[in-house]
């Protein structure tokens, strides 16, 4: 496996938008977390290996500029159609993660022609019914590391990306992604009382991806996604938290292509 | 010299292990309202008002209240009802509210009616004042720390048109649009009651209370530090073509009096010992400080100013996890009988040369007795003595010159 990637910031409506960008093939666009961009790991290259994969940075997020006018998701998912049309990405492949999910859903449900497929992993943006969507804006990060995972040993990458204290300049971005995470998802917190009924039309191929031991946002949530999405499965991960994709890459990995194959 | 008293009518009947016990070992916003016995809250309620009352009687110029959220260190949540009620109960004290926390109010309309209420009531007394309260005000009425300073400055300007540009008008503003601002009541004082702005000194809300003339009152700060502080100010004001005096500063400190040192060293304890969230037991920085609560902080402009004051040796660990001794060894709180505590405010005033001092008398498990005793010397001994200071010093405060 060999990790290639480039990084490149591109203009999409006026606003500069950093991307990484790699691997070849049918092209797949990634929607990173509420957490920022973590960058090309392993999971990510797995994907490279069967798609040109592009992952970008969220308007607000990393190197990514934030349009003065952009405060919430569907915002968000209004620039994103912007994205895909000028990046010539109408149509591609999607997996969005956690809250990258739910930008991925309202994507969808804005332009039917957006995405062939669409995989959703532990995504938020629907009320859990018995459960609550842990509140991360009054916990520290370190006890929300602690709460993403289920056993942080089975992630290859954990000390790659826990190990070491932050940089000033990765504090600095780590504290600017939190605060637009903030900006979007802060009442109602992670869901939109309308997504369910949105979804309903959403009539493309889709996988819900959910780890049964996630601590953050409640397992019940993926049969509430399925029920809104008319053309989806599920697929439990055991043993798993809120990170399938760094947690258990190599299950996660298997998962996706069979999907998007 | 203006003089006045303060306590944050703490709630007591908890002990530190409640406070370990809980969420986050913190003592505000999610440590559980099952510690609090409402038959107790009644009693501590009246008995405030009571202390309260006899301020008035032994010479106070003004009572001053605040008010915090979700936490059993501060009983005044609805601060502005126990203002209406001393409205009514005293006769010639200033109310002053510091403050009002501007940002978790979705309507700052109804604010500026129940103030203008108090006001009439109080037959002109009110002093408005304006904070952006802490983050666990923001968490407690979910507002989003985002827009703190934003919804604080938007809110403010809101409330000064409604106070003096005649109604009916139209607010359409970023975070507050209203069709009608007509309230009927208005202030009684003109243009409107006095506005003082109390903190910690973020430059920020310096430079914005300078433009606006408006006193700063210092929140319990390190001597040195404040004097940087002031200085911003300072720099400020003379950029709008003034010089600050006196009366553009106060000084809030814990000054507790007994009939002799060692009676006021013991009793004073009481502050550490009951009053548990100042700081002794940390609140964890995501509730003091919540994600974009402070993101206005990191403009270049006013982290350069940050680096001109003084950071304050006690806040390393929190100003309660200081020892007492080191404590009252530096002055910040100014604890013992009379004669020690004119002396030892004599200095503090003499170096900081506030307008407006103003006296935390008790708090945390300092019974009512005690206050009540506190509150007799300083009528008789404290107060008198610190006119005269006041008067020597030339420490005029904003009353006595508009600032």
């Amino acid at each position: 496996m060999v990790t290639e990637f480039t990084e490149k910031i591109v203009e999409v409506g006026g606003n500069k938008v950093q991307i990484l960008t790699g691997g070849s093939g049918d092209p797949l666009v990634l929607f990173h977390g509420a957490g920022g961009n973590s960058g090309w790991l392993r999971y990510v290259q797995a994907l490279a290996d069967q798609y040109t994969v592009y992952l970008p940075s969220h308007p607000g997020y990393n190197k990514s500029e934030r349009p003065e006018w952009l405060e919430t998701i569907a915002d968000m998912a209004s620039f994103y159609t912007w994205f895909l049309e000028e990046q010539g990405l109408e149509g591609a492949r999607a997996i969005g993660f956690s809250m990258g999910g739910w930008i991925a859903s309202e994507v969808a449900v804005s332009c039917r022609h957006a995405f062939s497929k669409l995989m959703l992993v532990d995504p938020v943006g629907i009320k859990p019914q018995r459960g609550e969507i842990t509140d991360i804006f009054i916990i520290s990060p370190a006890q929300i590391n602690e709460l993403l995972f289920h056993d942080p040993t089975q992630a290859p990458e954990y000390d790659q990306l826990y190990s070491q204290p932050p940089t000033p300049e990765q504090a600095e971005t780590a504290e600017t992604n939190r605060e637009m995470a903030v900006r979007l998802c802060w009442k109602p917190y992670m869901y939109d009382p309308r997504l369910p009924g949105l979804l309903s039309r959403v009539n493309i191929p889709s996988r819900i991806v959910w780890g049964r031991e996630d601590r953050l946002v409640p397992v019940e949530c993926a049969e509430l996604f399925h029920q809104a999405l008319p053309k989806s499965d599920v697929v439990i991960i055991d043993q798993c938290g809120h990170s399938p994709q760094v947690e258990k890459p190599d299950e996660f990995v298997r998962v996706a292509l069979e999907f998007l194959a | 010299m203006f003089l006045m008293r303060f306590t944050e009518r703490a709630y007591v009947n908890y002990t530190p292990e409640d406070v370990i016990n809980s969420p986050n070992q913190a003592v505000r916003l999610t440590f559980s309202n099952s510690h609090f016995d409402p038959q107790l809250g009644s009693e501590l309620y009246n008995k405030y008002l009571d202390e309260y009352e006899y301020s008035e009687e032994v010479g106070f110029d003004g009572l001053m209240l605040n008010e915090h959220h979700n936490t059993p260190t501060c009983l005044g949540a609805t601060m502005n009802l126990e203002a209406a009620i001393l409205a009514r109960i005293t006769k010639t004290p200033k109310i002053v509210l510091l403050g009002n926390p501007l940002p978790i109010f979705d309507n700052p309309i109804r604010l500026a009616e129940e103030l203008a209420e108090i006001d009439m009531i109080s037959r002109g007394r009110l002093v408005s004042g304006f904070v952006r309260g802490t983050g666990v005000e923001s968490l407690a009425t979910n507002t989003n720390p985002l827009f703190n300073r934003e919804r604080f400055e938007e809110a403010h300007d809101l409330l000064i048109k409604t106070w003096t540009t005649p109604g009916p008008f139209r607010w359409e503003g970023k975070h507050y649009q209203f069709r009608v601002v007509n309230p009927f009541e208005t202030p009684l004082q003109k243009p409107h009651p006095p506005i003082w702005i109390p903190g910690t000194g973020s430059p920020e809300t310096l430079v914005w209370c300078a433009e606006h003339h408006y006193p700063y009152l210092f929140l319990e700060t390190d001597h040195q530090g404040t004097q940087d502080m002031m200085q911003i100010y300072a720099e400020t004001a003379r950029q709008h073509g003034y010089e600050p005096g006196p009366e553009h500063f106060g000084y809030l400190v814990r000054i507790h009096v007994q009939d002799t040192d060692e009676k006021a060293e013991e009793v004073g304890r009481g502050y550490m010992e009951g009053n548990i969230g100042v700081g002794r037991i940390p609140l964890p920085r995501d509730y003091a400080s919540p994600v974009g609560y402070g993101s206005a902080s990191r403009d270049p402009r006013f982290l350069r100013l940050r680096e001109q004051i003084r950071s304050d040796p006690f806040r390393v660990g929190g100003l309660d996890t200081a020892a007492y001794d080191d404590i009252l060894a530096s002055n910040r709180w100014i604890i013992g009988s009379p004669d020690t505590v004119v002396s030892k405010l004599r200095e503090v005033l003499a170096q900081m040369r506030p307008g407006i001092l103003a006296v935390w008398t008790n708090d945390g498990s300092i019974s009512h007795e005690d206050s009540m005793r506190c509150l007799e010397l300083m009528g008789q001994e404290v107060l008198p003595a610190l006119r005269e200071i006041g008067e020597e010093l030339e420490l005029t405060d904003p009353f006595q010159k508009a600032p």
